[in-house]
């Protein structure tokens, strides 16, 4: 800390084309900092809304022609789909790293070297983690949607329609948080690129 | 660490930079390695998922093939996707080793898609991942049986292939960084 205010003093006094470069870093944390918070927001809502999904539903189960229908009630939740569970831990681990990530940049103001480079590759990890995660759940949603007539998996989203809907937009929301990660990674190494 | 360094930084960049221009860290020997592996990795996966067909007689003749779901066709296309964006930079980057004039352009476009491609990457991985382990454990809750004691040879196929497809992100998050790193040593302080 003491340096980097040691090294900011120094080169507003030295000269006035590198505080002009400093304007520039201050610009470049600021953005940073905003999609830090829209990619913490994001991951945070999509996690909720994927948690909260939960539908009950009462069934006619039809055992013989000859008996009247059994009715059943069925529940569908987040946590019977080991697909849904895993997008459910990615997005909560992108929320935390978000969170984590958001601080270290106030703190950090984006001085330091090693940090800018561990943190363009975290953000990288966490498009992968998070991309998996929406494509595990995408995959399943579109089974639950569809079916698979060629291993007999029946459509299920024809009876826990709220379900699917809650989880289609939870995925869609997660979407363009994992994309807010993409954005972090790209658009400061295209702001660090005019200064290289 | 770092902020101790920075000080020193300003005293001694300017006999520096007008003594060469920034000519930063030289891993694009790395890059073309890591690359090559990126394309080895895609390949072998594609690979194996599309050899991984089966048909077995219960009693009717019931084939197993990768296109029957939407998935697996993703992954596929993905990878391929994958494997020949590795081979195009490749060869930019064996260009970069000659020409050492276009490193700099040629890191900025580096970084931007091998951020895209690790999406497409990681997205087919988990979205082939995710329908294997319904196939390998299947669903109670939604009546959905498991296929993979009746198609082991198909899933053996689908498993080795998604493992690889894992490896291939890893390596590409690992380009990402060395790309980053080598663009940031050549900003001027």
């Amino acid at each position: 800390m003491e340096g980097s205010d040691y090294y900011k003093r120094s080169s507003y006094e030295v000269e006035g084309a590198e505080s002009k470069e400093m304007g520039k870093a201050v610009s470049m944390s600021a953005y940073d900092l905003v999609m830090r918070v829209l990619a913490f927001v994001l991951t945070l809502s999509a996690a909720i809304v994927i948690a909260a999904d939960k539908q009950t539903k009462v069934i006619p189960i039809q055992l013989s022609d000859s008996l009247p229908p059994l009715y059943v009630p069925l529940t569908a939740k987040w946590n019977q789909m080991s697909a849904i569970l895993y997008f459910l831990v990615t997005n909560a681990i992108a929320c935390t790293y978000g969170a984590l990530s958001l601080v270290v940049a106030l703190v950090n103001r984006g001085k330091s070297k090693g940090l800018w480079t561990l943190m363009t590759v975290l953000d990288a990890i966490m498009v992968a983690l998070l991309f998996s995660g929406n494509g595990a759940a995408a995959a399943v949603g579109v089974l639950g949607y569809k079916g698979n007539s060629h291993v007999n998996w029946k459509k299920v989203c024809n009876v826990f329609d709220k379900f699917c809907g809650q989880m289609a937009v939870s995925i869609g929301v997660s979407l363009i948080g994992s994309l807010a990660f993409l954005l972090l990674v790209v658009i400061p190494v295209v702001r660090l690129h005019r200064r290289a | 660490m770092a902020s101790t360094d920075k000080p020193v930084d300003t005293e001694y960049s300017r006999p520096t930079s007008s003594a060469q221009p920034h000519a930063g860290v030289d891993l694009f020997k790395f890059d073309v390695i890591l690359r090559f592996l990126l394309f080895a990795a895609s390949l072998v996966s594609v690979v194996v998922i599309v050899t991984g067909n089966e048909t077995k007689f219960l009693p009717m003749p019931r084939p197993a093939k990768f296109r029957y779901s939407p998935a697996f066709v993703y992954f596929v296309a993905a990878l391929s996707v994958a494997g020949l964006y590795s081979i195009i930079t490749t060869f930019a980057s064996l260009y970069a080793i000659k020409n050492p004039a276009v490193r700099a352009k040629l890191l900025l476009h580096f970084i931007l898609w091998d951020a895209l491609i690790l999406g497409i990457i990681a997205s087919a991985t988990g979205t082939a991942g995710g329908v294997a382990y319904v196939g390998l454990k299947g669903n109670k809750h939604v009546n959905w049986n498991k296929i993979c004691n009746v198609y082991d040879k198909f899933c053996r196929h689908v498993g080795a292939s998604v493992a690889v497809a894992l490896f291939g992100s890893v390596v590409t998050v690992l380009l990402i960084w060395i790309s980053a790193y080598s663009l940031h040593s050549r900003v001027p302080k």
